[in-house]
């Protein structure tokens, strides 16, 4: 063998690295507990440092109790590394690839953190488009600055990004013109880097209403308790993750398990 | 070891099976069987007879790039082979000779070769006596798609469209050339291999360029075990069915992530795993792949599945009754 990249070694192949966005709450901090007990070492970040640390903890006690059994048959415990900042400020997505480097690789990127916009939500008749730049910004441009840094280090593994989407990115919802919008520009992208790498996966996934701060951010004042927690969307993650489903679009809800 | 022979120029295939008049699984398939040491000639669309329910069938779901792209206002061509992780690419710089394009040993470090619309592609250093490591300007596989034609060799005298150069399982563009044992799959093929009882499952190779000096590894390729055909093929060989690779690609993909006791964890990456005689085959039972040419490293690969006494019969046997040679050519499977 005489060209460049060196086979994927063993160690590389059995401590998987995942980088998630936006995990200091909601579906982010979910999936993070989610992959940590399937043995991922995990970076993650939100702009609160406080709540990041507080999540951080969490995870690693949460991993360490479950994954007991798997700690005494050789299986990583949960290294949780967190780098607290805005997915919008290209210094902080620098100290995100640092820390995947630091980790020797990236295995998954969870592109989650992501913003509702304007709330209450407005018409896009009244739209505010310094909030609808913001939106975009959040929604579309970092997760895709922060894939074009870590790509290399996904191809090298034959890695995997996870765009977290919503069913407002093809549905027509008064008064989700904005978040939508955005969401729908997150998934086109998805879908065309779908088809320019050759060596990853590329999932965009819609985990259907869950009762997150997002969410209550987009009703203010009610009640929305009959909403499923973000644990309860897990497996459909897990699933996906780790059987290495096609490149494409799910539904969280289609990927969960028959009903025993 | 190796099976030495001389291939008759006559037993080139010039142009797709379709433009002689034969059907894409109407081409014709000998098949050896390593333990009988029997050999019998038929049709390809025999396949599902000749498998047996429970046999698992794995083939590669990659697609054909349209890799060639000529150099204008010159006689070069340059062939993207194989994309690198640092989204650097292998290429091999090629020369027009007559109607095909020929190896061309120039080239040096930093030479910028300007390319269609602007692009422009900087040789960065050789990777292997013929192919650079070389980065485009622009993203490769839209540019490909645009500006590219499939590549060919000097025994395909004229250019066929892409179409020719997919098999029917292709789903995830990559290669630079056809993974062409999987080329005479037909809808109707793979129905009744259905219909058998026989399972397939993909996994994915991107095929390099094969234009190997005679005796030359293969180098890095990517490729992709997915979960579900991991576990199908423990499964199938569980249960006393056969793992048939449909491609020596799928052999590569499916060794490398082979444990040492056979069985197949999912595993994706760059492989440099090249199978031989020494290295054996772990987690594949049996073989369909094209007619290969003399010193190539795929007969070296053959050879793991079956002894030189018997691939020897097999090549006399085509080369006697007319097989076609390349990837427009006739198939061997190779049985246990």
């Amino acid at each position: 063998m005489r060209a460049a990249p060196p086979p994927p070694s063993v160690a590389a192949m059995t401590t998987r690295t995942a980088l998630i966005t936006g995990a200091s709450r909601g579906l982010g901090r979910a999936l993070a507990a989610g992959l940590a007990r399937e043995g991922y070492a995990l970076i993650i970040d939100a702009r609160d440092g406080t709540a990041l640390g507080a999540a951080a903890a969490q995870i690693t006690a949460a991993a360490q109790i479950t994954a007991g059994a798997q700690i005494t048959a050789g299986a990583p415990g949960a290294a949780v590394t967190a780098v607290p900042g805005d997915v919008t400020d290209p210094a902080h997505r620098a100290a995100l690839r640092q820390a995947a480097a630091a980790a020797g690789g990236l295995d998954l990127l969870v592109n989650n953190a992501g913003t509702l916009g304007a709330s209450p939500l407005p018409a896009l008749a009244d739209y505010p488009l310094a909030e609808l730049r913001a939106a975009f910004e959040v929604n579309v441009v970092a997760p895709l600055a922060l894939t074009q840094l870590l790509l290399p280090m996904l191809r090298e593994r034959g890695g995997a990004v996870l765009n977290i989407t919503s069913d407002a990115a093809v549905e027509a919802y008064a008064g989700w013109g904005g978040y939508g919008a955005a969401k729908a520009a997150l998934e086109q992208a998805s879908n065309v880097l779908a088809a320019e790498e050759v060596a990853i996966r590329v999932w965009w996934v819609d985990p259907g209403d869950l009762r997150t701060d997002m969410h209550q951010r987009a009703f203010p004042g009610q009640d929305i308790s009959d909403r499923p927690l973000p644990e309860s969307v897990l497996p459909a993650f897990v699933r996906l993750v780790t059987d290495r489903l096609p490149n494409g679009r799910y539904r969280a809800a289609h990927l969960l398990p028959p009903r025993p | 070891m190796t099976v030495e022979f001389a291939l008759p120029a006559a037993l080139e295939a010039h142009e797709p099976p379709e433009a002689r008049g034969v059907a894409r699984d109407g081409v014709r398939m000998l098949v050896s069987r390593r333990r009988s040491g029997e050999i019998s000639q038929h049709a390809f669309r025999d396949l599902p007879g000749l498998l047996l329910p429970g046999d698992l069938l794995v083939v590669n779901d990659t697609a054909t790039l349209p890799a060639r792209v000529r150099v204008p206002g010159g006689k070069l061509a340059v062939h993207f082979s194989t994309p690198l992780p640092d989204g650097a690419w292998l290429v091999e710089l090629r020369r027009a000779q007559g109607k095909a394009f020929m190896p061309n040993g120039r080239g040096f470090p930093g030479q910028v070769i300007g390319l269609p619309a602007g692009a422009s592609l900087t040789l960065e250093r050789r990777a292997t006596g013929r192919l650079w490591r070389a980065r485009l300007s622009v993203a490769v596989l839209p540019y490909l798609l645009r500006h590219g034609v499939p590549i060919r060799y000097s025994h395909v005298p004229r250019e066929w469209p892409l179409a020719h150069y997919q098999t029917v399982f292709a789903t995830r563009p990559g290669s630079a050339e056809m993974p062409s044992a999987s080329r005479p799959f037909t809808a109707g093929v793979v129905t009744a291999l259905a219909a058998r009882g026989v399972l397939i499952s993909p996994v994915t190779l991107h095929a390099g360029v094969s234009s190997l000096e005679a005796g030359e590894d293969p180098y890095p390729e990517p490729y992709d075990v997915p979960p579900a055909t991991a576990r199908l093929v423990n499964h199938a060989r569980a249960h006393g069915g056969r793992v048939i690779a449909a491609g020596t690609t799928v052999v590569r993909a499916l060794e490398t992530a082979a444990r040492p006791d056979g069985s197949v964890r999912p595993a994706a990456g760059w492989t440099s795993h090249v199978v031989t005689p020494a290295t054996g085959v772990r987690a594949v039972d049996g073989l369909l792949t094209g007619l290969h040419e003399p010193r190539s490293s795929h007969l070296r690969m053959l050879a793991a599945f079956a002894d030189g006494e018997l691939l020897g019969r097999c090549y006399r046997a085509a080369i006697g009754s007319g097989y076609l040679w390349h990837e427009f050519g006739d198939v061997h499977l190779l049985l246990p």
